[in-house]
């Protein structure tokens, strides 16, 4: 995906005469291997197989960890419980208490599902986070929106559930006119798109950034092009600045993947409990 | 990644977080600016409603945050 200037060879100074083309967005759309021809369906393109191995990746990770689980745990069954004992400890129990612990197999699957999707963009020959396209976060997003719905309608019924998502407490009724639709568009239309927005948007600039610094680093480095040695020495110099930059970012990058996968449960957990709650 | 984790336990203070305090100040904006704007479409002003709705937008998403967060 970082070759746009590399495809037709493109350097700083070559007689090709090409200027510096920046990636952009077409990044993000690849081209279909298998057209439907559905409309709005983009057929099955680099992002299905990214998915299918971020899927293969998260389910063979509980595979290999637990199939045989003991009470003396090996180092794979460790790795698992901590990592389960995590998410346990610092997001369902601080966000819905103990009553949380039934959540917690849905928001560990989560965290890994999400994490593997974002870890895609750094895999080398793959370097596609699945996350950077927004249907993916959307219907993540979408499916905790209406769990968040069924747990609250299921705990305190229809009407309380609506009544405390809409009706907000401590609010003499004369305002209410003023703060219900706030509210109503707060709750039901802005809080989803901010949690699917937030993921998604990350990981596209993420890897926007990456793809920038790669294909600038490619695309300077030009040693004996040059009209002269010096011109070549300082344009393989700021390549190489380039390039550490893209090492540094991917470090980085790997760190925001898994606070995005850990946000995004985290804000789940949040609403979750919430629901549970009722009016506050 | 702004959201406060507050411990649960105890006397549970209401948790604000930033997407919250957010999405009521934007849900505000929105609607109340959006109201305005279709006020003055259907009579005929040129900006009179808009202005006024966003403000009644702005109070509101403010006042929304301080009863649900501050002042509880």
């Amino acid at each position: 995906m970082y070759s746009a200037a590399s495809e037709e060879g493109c350097h700083l100074f070559n007689d090709f005469g090409c200027g510096f083309e920046a990636p952009g967005t077409d990044l993000f759309f690849p081209t279909p291997w298998l057209d439907f021809g559905l409309p709005y369906a983009s057929g099955i393109t680099k992002y299905t197989l990214v998915l299918v191995v971020a899927l293969l990746i998260s389910a063979g990770f509980w595979y290999f960890t637990t199939r045989n689980s003991k009470v003396v745990p090996g180092r794979g069954q460790s790795m698992a419980e901590l990592f389960v004992g995590f998410i346990r400890d610092q997001i369902t129990r601080n966000t819905m208490g103990k009553e949380g612990d039934k959540f917690l197999p849905l928001m560990v699957t989560l965290f890994l599902f999400i994490f593997s999707m974002n870890v895609m963009g750094l895999i080398p020959g793959l370097q596609l986070p699945v996350t950077s396209n927004l249907a993916f976060p959307a219907v993540l997003a979408v499916f905790v929106f209406v769990l968040w719905n069924a747990v609250g309608i299921r705990r305190h019924g229809v009407g309380a559930h609506f009544k405390a998502r809409l009706v907000p407490g401590g609010v003499p009724a004369w305002i209410l006119p003023v703060v219900v639709p706030i509210e109503a568009l707060s709750n039901f239309v802005i809080r989803p798109a901010t949690h699917m927005i937030r993921l998604f948007a990350t990981m596209f600039a993420g890897h926007l950034l990456l793809a920038v610094f790669a294909a600038g680093g490619w695309y300077m480095f030009n040693l004996f092009g040059a009209p002269n040695i010096g011109l070549g020495l300082l344009s393989t110099g700021f390549s190489a600045i380039a390039l550490i930059g893209f090492l540094a970012f991917t470090a980085f990058e790997l760190f925001i993947m898994a606070v995005q996968a850990y946000v995004f449960v985290l804000l789940s957990s949040i609403y979750l409990g919430e629901a549970m709650e009722g009016a506050h | 990644m702004n959201e406060r984790t507050d411990a649960r336990d105890g006397a549970e203070p209401p948790r604000a977080n930033a997407g919250t305090v957010l999405s009521y100040l934007l849900g505000g904006l929105a609607f109340w600016g959006l109201i305005g704007w279709g006020a003055d479409r259907a009579l005929g002003f040129d900006t009179l409603f808009l202005p006024i709705g966003l403000l009644l937008g702005l109070v509101g998403g403010i006042y929304l945050i301080i009863t649900q967060y501050v002042r509880s």
